[in-house]
C-alpha cells in the first residue's frame, strides 16, 4: 500500500514524553484535512474494545480528556489507494472503503440506497 | 421527503415523552420556544439509508461548532480574536440561540441520567470475569457469523414492535452487557448519558421509518457485471467501519439470567440485544464523523487566517535571521497561529510573551485545541497565580513581566530557544523593559531567535531597534467601514469637573433607528473615558431605551464585577440592540462580536505618575491617531460597520500618532530594581527603544535609596535583594520582609495581598444601603487594611462554615468575590517566595484524624466529580431581557444560585479551608497590643506615605476632612475608606479636644495621630487612598530617615516637614534613648533573619546558634516595641512651613554657638559635626542640636549640665550631658552584643566600622580589620585543613 501523502516526521524526543508516539502526519488526499497520526493498522491502542474492519489511520481522541478514546482519520481507497479521510464528502465505506471518486466511478456497482445518497450529495460542494 | 416528515424525529419531541414522567415547566416553556425555531431551519440531508444519523450528524456539527463559538468567549474576551466563525447574520444568530437552548434541555436529561445511575449501581454485581476476546469466526464482511443467524432471525420481527419495545426497563441489564467499566463507554460519563440520548433519537427515527413501510425497492441487480464484490442488498451494517468486542450477546444474556432474579429480562430476547449492540454501533460511528468534521472545520478555519498565506514566508524567515518582525492587524491570526508554524517547523521552546495575564491562559487553551492538544501540557501557560507548564511543553505562553524574572535566575534564558513578543506596539513597561534585556541577550546567546509580533503600529521603530530586522506585514481581516465626523456642538462641550453631557450620544442611538431597519442586526460600542462619563451616558441612554425598547444599554469597565462585564456578551433579542459603553478596555483587551457601530469619544483616561508631589493622576487625554484607528476596525470585524466619531476632522489630524508609551508615564521603581538585580550596573545607560526621562530614573534611584533597597553605592543591600526577588512593589515587600520578621506574617501576607488587588469592595454598592449596612461589621476603624483584612477574613469563615453560599455572601455586601479568590493565590504565592528565600519555615502539615481524613477524601471526590461535569459545559450566552438590564448591583439578582459555583469548588479542591480558617481564627483573637504591632509592621513598607491632619479639621464636615503630605498639601480621602464616612477615630479623644480655639494648634497630647496610605490619586481632587491611622511620635521615630532636635530635644523635626514638641524634656530624652535602642536592635534582628534565612537556604550547621540569638533578640525588641509604642509621652505636632524649612538648621561651623563646643572625649566612638546641618550627628539618621532655637538661654545652659546617670545596658553609673548620654547609648547598644553583630549592612556602617580593629593571622601571615566575629569566622577556615594552633589573641 502507498503511503501516498502520509509523510513521516522525524521523532522528536519532547514528543514521546507525551507518551504519544506521532507517526507523522495524515493528510486526506481529497480535502486537505490533516493530523498527526499515532497509529495505522486495525485495533487502536486508545480503543480496546474496538477492531477496525479497515486498515486506517488512527489518532488519539484529541477531543476528549483521559487516556483512552480513539479517532478514526482516514484509510486508504480499496480502489485507487488514495489516501481519504472519513468525512462524508470524501469517502464513504460500504464493506470497504471508497473514495468519492472512485464511487462516482463504479457507481453502478451500488446498491440504490448509495446510489441515492451520492446523487444527493454531489451539488454540495466540499467545504472549502 | 416533506418538512413534517422531517419534523418528527426532533429532539423536543423526545423531551416531551421525558416529560411525562419528569415535569418541569421551564423545560416546556423553552420547548415550544425551540420548536418555533426549529420552523426557521432549512436543512435537510438524507436520512433514510443512512440510519437517519446524517440528519444527526449534521445537526450535531452545527451544535457542536456553536457551543465552540460560546465556549471560547473567554479566548475572544482577550486580544486574540482571530479565526472564528462569522456570526454576524441572523440565520446564525438564531441557529446559537437556539442551539443553546437546546443544550440548556440536555443539562435537564442529563441530571436524569444521573439518577438512573445511581440506582443501577447497586445492582451492578458481576459479568466481570467473563473472558471478552471474540474469537468466533467472521464472515468476509468483518462481521461474526453468529451475527448473522441473528440478523436472518430479526428480518421476521415486527419492525415497529421492535422501536417501541421500553428500553429504558432494561436499562440496568443492558448497562451489563454494553457499559462495563472497562468498555469503550463505561455508564456514568458523559458519553453514556450521550448514547442514551442519542438511542432514543434513533428509536423514534426506525420506529417512524417502519412504520412509513415504504415499497419494497426493486432489488438491486445491475445488468452490468459486478467487480467490486459488493452485497446484493443493502444493510446499513455494511456501513460501519469497525465492530466492538464484546463477548457474545447471547451467552452473556444466558449468564445474566442465571444470575438475576427477577424474569423481567424474558422480553430482552438476543435479537433486541443485537439491535442495540447496532445502535450502539451506529453511535460510535456517528461520534467518529462528527469528531472529524470538527476537525475539518478547524483546519478550515485557520487555512481561512489572512496570515496562513505567510506562513512559509515566516518560517523561512525566522530560519535565516535572528530576529523578525510581523506586523498584522487584529484578526489577523498572528498569536494563535505563529507559536503553531514555529512548533510544526521544529522548534521546541518556544516562549510567547503577553503584555495581560488573561490572554497567556486563553491562548494557551486556543493553542492547545489547535494543535490538537487541548488536554495535553505541549501548550502551556505561566502566569504570576499559576500554570500548566510540564516537561513536555513545547510552547508556552506567559507574561512579560514573568519572562523579566526568568531573566533574573537564568540570565541567559537557556530553556528557550525561540522568544516570541506579542503585541509589542502596546509599549507596557515591561514590553520595553523586555526588548532592551533581549536585545542584549542575543549578543550573549548565539542561538537564541525572537519573533516581535505588532500590530500594524510604528513598525520601523522595533525593526530599527534590532538593526533592520525583516518585517512581514499581514493585512488583517477587515470590512469597509463608513466613517462619520459628528463634532459635539459647543454648548454641550463640558469641562473637566462637569458630569458629561450625554445628548451627542443619544443622538448617534437616535440616528442608528432612524437609518438602519431594526430587523438588520448590528450592536453599538461606544468609547468614553472613564467610569463616571460612563455612568451619565448609560443613565440617559436607558430611558431613551425605555421609550424606544430597541436597546439594551450594558456598561463595561474594569472595576464591574465579573458577571456585570460578561454580560456584554450576552445576545439582545431580536429587534434590539447591545449599546455597550465602555472605557478603553474594550479597544484592545476585550473583544465583543456582532459590533456594527462604533461612537467614538476621542477620549481616554490614562494614569500619569508626578513624582515631585509623588502622586499618580488620572488625566484625561485625546486619544492617538493609532488608538482612534483601533476603535474603529472594531466595527468592521463581522461585517461592514460604520464608525461615528466624535471630535472633527482637523482633531483626529492634530491627534498624537502613537499612544505615549508607559515608560513615559510611570515610576521605574521596581524596573530599575530589576535591572540592577540583573547585574545591569548602571540603570542611565539602559538602552531602551526610546528612553524614559533622565528625571524620572533619579527620581526612583532616589526613592530605592530612601526605602533601603539601594546603598549610596546604587548597590542592592541585601533588603533589595530580596524586594527585587518579589514580584509586588518595593512598599509591599518590605512589609511581607518585616512581617516575618516580627512572626506576624498571616495577617501581613492577607493585607499585602489585598493591597496588590483590586478593591473587593464594588463602587457601585455604596448607593445601595442594604449592602452598606451588610458591610459595616467588616469595617475597622483602624484603617482600609484592615478592613481588607476583616474581609478576607470573614469570606473564609463563609467557606469554611460551609453553610451559605460564599457567593451570597459577597453578593449581598457588594463585594466582588473573584478577588478574594485572587488573594488567597497571592498569598499562597507571597509565602511561597519567602520561604524560598529562607525567610519564613516550613509549616506542619496539618493533622487529621482517621475519620476526618476519609470524610475530606469523599469530599474532594465528589467535588472533582462536579468540576468535571462543569468543565465540559462554558458559560452560556444568555439572551439579555429588555427590563432586566438596570440590575447594577447585585441585591436581589440571585436566580444563578443553583448553579455550580466552579470557583468554589476549584477553591476547596485546592485549599485546605481547616488550615485557612485556623489562621483567620488567630487573626481575630487580635489585640491592641497586636494591632499596634501590625500598624508598624505595614509602616515598614508604607512609610514615608504618611498624612497630617489639616488643623481645621474639626470645623469641617465629616466627608471634608483635609490632610497634608509632605509633597501635596490639601487633600482630601477617598470616598471608598472607612474614614470618609466616620472621621471620629482620627480625631484626638474629646476630653481633650474641648480646648480653646488658641489653643488647637498646638495640641498637647500622647495620642496624636497620623494616616498611612498606599497611594495619592488625583482624579477631579488629589485623594489618598487606602489609609490607616497610625499613632504619630512612634511611627515618626521609628521610621524617619531624619531626627534633628534642638539642644534639650524638647523639639525634633521630622525628615523636615513635622515638628514634634515637648513639654517635658525628660520624657523627649527618654524616648530619643528607647529609639536608639530599638533601631538598633531591629536592624540586627533584621540582619539575623537575613543571615539565617541565607543558612536555611545553604543548611547550614550554624543553624541553630544563629536562630535562638534572633529568637532572644525578637523577645527583647517585642517588649521594648510594647513599651515604645504604648509610650504616652505628651507632645504636640505641626507641619512646618516652607519659611520656617529653610531655616531650620544653626548650619556648620558657627562660631561660638554652643553646638561647636568641644567634642567630649569621654567616648571611643567619633562624634562628627554635621557637615550642612550643623549639630553633631549621633548616627545616620539622629541629628543632636542642629535645630534654631528661638533664644534659649535655658536651653543652651542643659546642654552642658553634666546629670548622673546611669546606662541601662551597660549599668555603669556615670555623670553626663545630654549629648553624651545619647553618644553612649549609640555606642553601647552596638556593643552589646557584639557576638551577634555580623549583620554590617543593616547597621549602618558607622557603628560596624567602630567594632573592626586590626588583627594578624599567624596561619595566613596577614593584616585585617575585624570584628571579634569576623576573626572566629576567619580561624575557622583555617582550622579544617590544617588543624594548627590558635593564633594569638587579640
Ligand atoms: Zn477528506
Ligand atoms: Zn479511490
Amino acid at each position: 500500500m502507498t503511503e501516498a501523502r502520509a509523510r513521516t516526521k522525524n521523532s522528536d524526543k519532547n514528543r514521546q514524553l507525551e507518551g504519544r508516539k506521532k507517526q507523522g502526519d495524515f493528510i486526506c488526499s481529497l480535502c486537505d484535512v490533516s493530523a498527526p497520526y499515532d497509529y495505522l493498522g486495525t485495533t487502536p491502542p486508545y480503543a480496546k474494545s474496538i477492531v477496525l474492519l479497515e486498515k486506517a489511520y488512527v489518532m488519539k481522541d484529541p477531543f476528549a480528556q483521559g487516556k483512552e478514546g480513539h479517532l478514526v482519520l482516514g484509510a486508504t481507497c480499496c480502489l485507487c489507494d488514495r489516501c481519504v479521510c472519513l468525512g462524508q464528502d470524501c469517502s464513504l465505506f460500504y464493506t470497504k472503503r471508497f473514495c468519492l471518486p472512485c464511487v462516482l466511478q463504479n457507481i453502478q456497482e451500488f446498491p440504490a440506497e448509495i446510489r441515492e445518497e451520492v446523487a444527493k450529495k454531489k451539488p454540495l460542494e466540499k467545504p472549502r | 421527503m416533506s418538512d413534517q416528515r422531517h419534523h418528527r424525529h426532533r429532539p423536543e419531541e423526545m423531551h416531551h415523552e421525558k416529560k411525562k414522567s419528569k415535569e418541569s415547566k421551564s423545560s416546556r416553556a423553552s420547548d415550544q420556544r425551540s420548536s418555533k425555531h426549529h420552523r426557521h431551519e432549512h436543512r435537510h440531508s438524507g436520512l433514510d439509508q443512512s440510519g437517519g444519523y446524517d440528519e444527526m450528524t449534521s445537526r450535531r456539527i452545527q451544535e457542536a461548532s456553536c457551543s465552540r463559538d460560546v465556549h471560547q468567549r473567554d479566548r475572544k474576551k482577550e486580544s486574540s480574536d482571530e479565526g472564528h466563525g462569522n456570526k454576524h447574520g441572523r440565520s446564525d444568530r438564531r441557529r446559537e440561540e437556539e442551539a443553546e437552548k437546546y443544550r440548556h434541555k440536555h443539562r435537564k436529561m442529563e441530571r436524569v441520567g444521573d439518577r438512573d445511575k445511581e440506582t443501577y449501581r447497586g445492582k451492578d454485581v458481576h459479568v466481570r470475569d467473563m473472558a471478552r476476546e471474540d474469537v468466533r469466526p467472521r464472515d468476509k464482511h468483518g462481521r461474526m457469523e453468529g451475527m448473522r443467524e441473528q440478523e436472518e432471525e430479526e428480518e421476521e420481527w415486527d419492525r415497529q414492535e421492535m422501536w417501541e419495545f421500553n428500553w429504558e426497563e432494561y436499562r440496568s441489564t443492558l448497562n451489563k452487557i454494553f457499559f462495563r467499566d472497562e468498555d469503550f463507554i463505561v455508564r456514568g460519563t458523559p458519553e453514556y448519558d450521550d448514547f442514551w440520548k442519542f438511542f432514543h433519537r434513533y428509536c423514534k427515527f426506525q420506529m417512524k421509518k417502519s412504520g412509513d413501510q415504504r415499497p419494497a425497492r426493486p432489488h438491486h441487480s445491475s445488468p452490468q457485471q459486478k467487480t467490486l464484490g459488493l452485497p446484493d442488498k443493502y444493510d446499513k451494517r455494511y456501513r460501519i467501519n469497525f465492530s466492538i468486542k464484546t463477548k457474545d450477546v447471547e451467552e452473556k444474556l444466558k449468564y445474566l439470567r442465571t444470575g438475576s432474579r427477577t424474569n423481567d429480562d424474558e422480553d430482552l430476547t438476543p435479537s433486541r440485544v443485537a439491535e442495540f449492540r447496532l445502535a450502539w454501533l451506529h453511535y460510535i460511528d456517528f461520534c467518529q464523523k462528527q469528531k472529524l468534521q470538527k476537525l475539518a472545520k478547524l483546519r478550515h478555519d485557520q487555512a481561512s487566517l489572512p496570515i496562513h498565506q505567510y506562513r512559509d514566508q515566516i518560517v523561512q524567515a525566522v530560519r535565516q535571521h535572528r530576529v523578525v518582525v510581523v506586523a498584522g492587524d487584529t484578526g489577523c491570526g498572528k498569536s494563535t497561529q505563529v507559536p503553531q508554524y514555529l512548533m510544526s517547523a521544529g522548534f521546541t521552546c518556544i516562549a510567547c510573551t503577553q503584555p495581560r495575564r488573561i490572554a497567556c491562559i486563553s491562548l494557551a487553551k486556543r493553542v492547545g485545541y489547535e494543535t490538537l492538544n487541548e488536554y495535553g501540557s505541549e501548550v502551556a501557560y505561566q502566569v504570576r497565580f499559576e500554570g500548566s507548564k510540564t516537561d513536555a511543553t513545547r510552547i508556552l505562553f506567559l507574561t512579560e513581566g514573568l519572562l523579566l524574572r526568568q531573566v533574573t535566575t537564568d540570565p541567559t534564558l537557556s530553556q528557550y530557544s525561540i522568544i516570541v513578543l506579542d503585541e509589542v506596539h502596546e509599549r507596557h513597561l515591561n514590553g520595553d523593559f523586555l526588548l532592551g534585556v533581549l536585545r542584549a541577550l542575543l549578543r550573549a546567546q548565539e542561538d537564541l531567535k525572537m519573533v516581535l509580533m505588532s500590530a500594524t503600529i510604528n513598525i520601523k521603530l522595533f525593526a530599527g531597534y534590532f538593526n533592520g530586522a525583516p518585517v512581514i506585514q499581514v493585512p488583517g481581516r477587515l470590512y469597509p467601514i463608513q466613517l462619520e465626523y459628528l463634532p459635539i456642538k459647543q454648548e454641550e462641550q463640558t469641562s473637566k469637573s462637569e458630569r458629561l453631557d450625554p445628548r451627542p450620544y443619544l443622538r448617534v442611538m437616535q440616528r442608528i433607528d432612524h437609518k438602519y431597519p431594526g430587523t438588520e442586526r448590528g450592536d453599538l460600542l461606544i468609547f468614553l473615558s472613564g467610569m463616571s462619563e460612563i455612568t451619565a451616558v448609560v443613565e440617559a441612554g436607558r430611558l431613551y431605551a425605555q421609550q424606544t425598547k430597541r436597546w439594551i444599554v450594558l456598561p463595561l469597565h474594569s472595576t464591574l464585577s465579573i458577571e456585570e462585564q460578561d454580560k456584554v456578551f450576552d445576545i439582545a433579542p431580536e429587534g434590539v440592540r447591545k449599546c455597550i459603553v465602555s472605557t478603553n478596555i474594550a479597544e484592545t483587551s476585550i473583544t465583543i462580536d456582532g459590533v456594527r457601530f462604533i461612537c467614538d469619544s476621542g477620549k481616554v483616561k490614562e494614569m500619569s505618575y508626578d513624582p515631585g508631589a509623588k502622586m499618580q493622576r488620572l488625566q484625561e487625554f485625546w486619544i492617538s491617531r493609532a488608538s482612534a484607528e483601533q476603535r474603529k476596525g472594531r466595527a468592521g470585524r463581522t461585517g461592514p460597520g460604520v464608525c461615528f466619531r466624535m471630535y472633527d476632522e482637523s482633531e483626529y489630524d492634530n491627534f498624537q500618532e502613537y499612544a505615549t508609551p508607559e515608560i513615559q508615564r510611570v515610576p521605574l521603581d521596581s524596573t530599575l530594581l530589576q535591572m540592577i538585580s540583573m547585574g545591569l550596573r548602571n540603570p542611565r545607560k539602559f538602552p531602551f527603544i526610546e528612553p524614559p526621562a533622565m528625571s524620572s530614573i533619579e527620581n526612583s534611584v532616589a526613592f530605592l535609596k530612601e526605602q533601603g533597597a539601594l546603598t549610596e553605592e546604587e548597590t542592592l543591600t541585601p533588603i533589595g535583594r530580596m524586594l527585587a526577588r518579589l514580584p509586588v512593589d518595593v512598599v509591599i515587600g518590605k512589609m511581607l520582609i518585616m512581617g516575618t520578621v516580627f512572626h506576624v506574617i498571616d495577617p501581613v501576607l492577607s493585607i499585602a495581598a489585598a493591597l496588590s488587588v483590586q478593591s473587593p469592595f464594588h463602587q457601585s454598592a455604596r448607593t445601595n444601603p442594604d449592602a452598606m449596612h451588610a458591610r459595616k461589621p467588616l469595617e475597622s476603624d483602624h484603617g482600609d487594611p484592615f478592613t481588607l483584612l476583616n474581609a478576607f477574613d470573614e469570606w473564609i469563615q463563609v467557606k469554611a462554615g460551609g453553610r451559605n453560599s460564599s457567593r451570597k455572601w459577597c453578593r449581598r455586601r457588594g463585594l466582588e468575590e473573584q478577588r478574594f479568590y485572587e488573594m488567597v493565590k497571592l498569598k499562597e504565592q507571597f509565602k511561597d517566595l519567602l520561604k524560598d528565600h529562607g525567610l519564613l519555615e516550613g509549616e506542619q502539615d496539618y493533622y487529621y484524624r482517621e475519620e476526618e481524613r476519609r470524610r475530606r477524601h469523599g469530599e474532594r471526590r465528589r467535588l472533582q466529580e462536579l468540576k468535571r461535569r462543569h468543565d465540559k459545559g462554558p458559560r452560556k450566552r444568555k439572551v439579555l431581557k429588555l427590563e432586566h438590564e438596570d440590575i447594577e448591583l447585585s441585591g436581589g439578582d440571585d436566580d444563578d444560585d443553583d448553579e455550580v459555583d466552579i470557583k468554589d469548588i476549584e477553591f476547596k479542591l485546592k485549599h485546605d479551608l481547616n488550615q485557612l480558617q485556623e489562621t483567620s481564627n488567630q487573626t481575630r483573637s487580635f489585640t491592641l497590643r497586636d494591632v499596634l504591632l501590625l500598624k508598624v509592621v505595614l509602616c515598614s513598607g508604607l512609610y514615608p506615605l504618611v498624612a497630617i491632619a489639616d488643623d481645621c479639621n474639626t470645623y469641617r464636615r465629616d466627608s471634608e476632612q483635609v490632610f497634608h503630605t509632605k509633597s501635596k498639601q490639601f487633600v482630601v480621602l477617598h470616598p471608598t475608606g472607612v474614614f470618609c464616612s466616620n472621621p471620629e477615630p482620627l480625631q484626638l479623644p474629646h476630653t481633650e479636644g474641648k480646648q480653646g480655639v488658641a489653643q488647637l494648634k498646638g495640641q498637647v497630647s500622647s495620642k496624636h495621630q497620623l494616616l498611612a496610605y498606599t497611594s495619592l490619586l488625583e482624579t477631579n481632587k488629589p485623594y489618598l487612598v487606602n489609609t490607616m491611622r497610625i499613632p504619630a511620635v512612634q511611627t515618626l521615630m521609628l521610621y524617619a530617615h531624619c531626627l534633628d532636635t534642638n539642644q534639650d530635644c524638647t523639639r525634633i523635626v521630622s525628615d523636615y516637614w513635622l515638628e514634634l514638641t515637648f513639654p517635658e524634656s525628660e520624657a523627649a530624652q527618654l524616648l530619643l534613648s528607647s529609639v536608639i535602642q530599638l533601631r538598633v536592635t531591629w536592624a540586627k534582628l533584621l540582619g539575623l533573619r537575613l543571615q539565617e534565612s541565607s543558612r536555611r537556604k545553604k543548611d547550614d550547621d550554624d543553624e541553630d546558634d544563629t536562630s535562638r540569638k534572633a529568637r532572644k533578640l525578637e523577645k527583647v525588641l517585642a517588649r521594648k516595641l510594647t513599651e515604645f509604642l504604648s509610650s504616652d509621652v505628651e507632645y504636640s505636632i505641626r507641619r512646618l512651613g516652607n519659611s520656617e524649612i529653610k531655616n531650620l538648621f544653626v548650619g556648620p561651623l558657627e562660631v561660638g554657638s554652643t553646638a561647636n563646643k568641644p567634642v567630649p572625649t569621654l567616648f571611643s566612638g567619633e562624634c562628627r559635626p554635621h557637615p550642612t546641618k550643623g549639630g553633631v550627628q549621633i548616627n545616620d539618621y539622629l541629628t543632636y542640636n542642629c535645630l534654631q532655637d528661638d533664644g534659649m538661654s535655658v536651653h543652651s545652659f542643659m546642654a552642658h549640665l553634666r546629670n548622673s546617670w546611669t546606662c541601662p545596658t551597660c549599668q555603669v553609673d556615670m555623670a553626663v550631658t545630654l549629648l553624651e548620654r545619647l553618644q553612649h547609648q549609640d555606642q553601647c547598644q552596638n556593643k552589646q552584643d557584639v557576638s551577634v553583630d555580623e549583620s554590617r549592612q543593616l547597621s549602618g556602617p558607622s557603628s560596624l566600622e567602630r567594632l573592626r580593629k586590626p588583627w594578624f593571622c599567624t596561619t595566613c601571615q596577614q593584616e585585617f580589620s575585624f570584628t571579634n566575629t569576623e576573626i572566629l569566622k576567619h580561624r575557622r577556615t583555617h582550622a579544617q585543613p590544617a588543624a594548627t594552633g590558635e593564633g594569638p589573641t587579640t
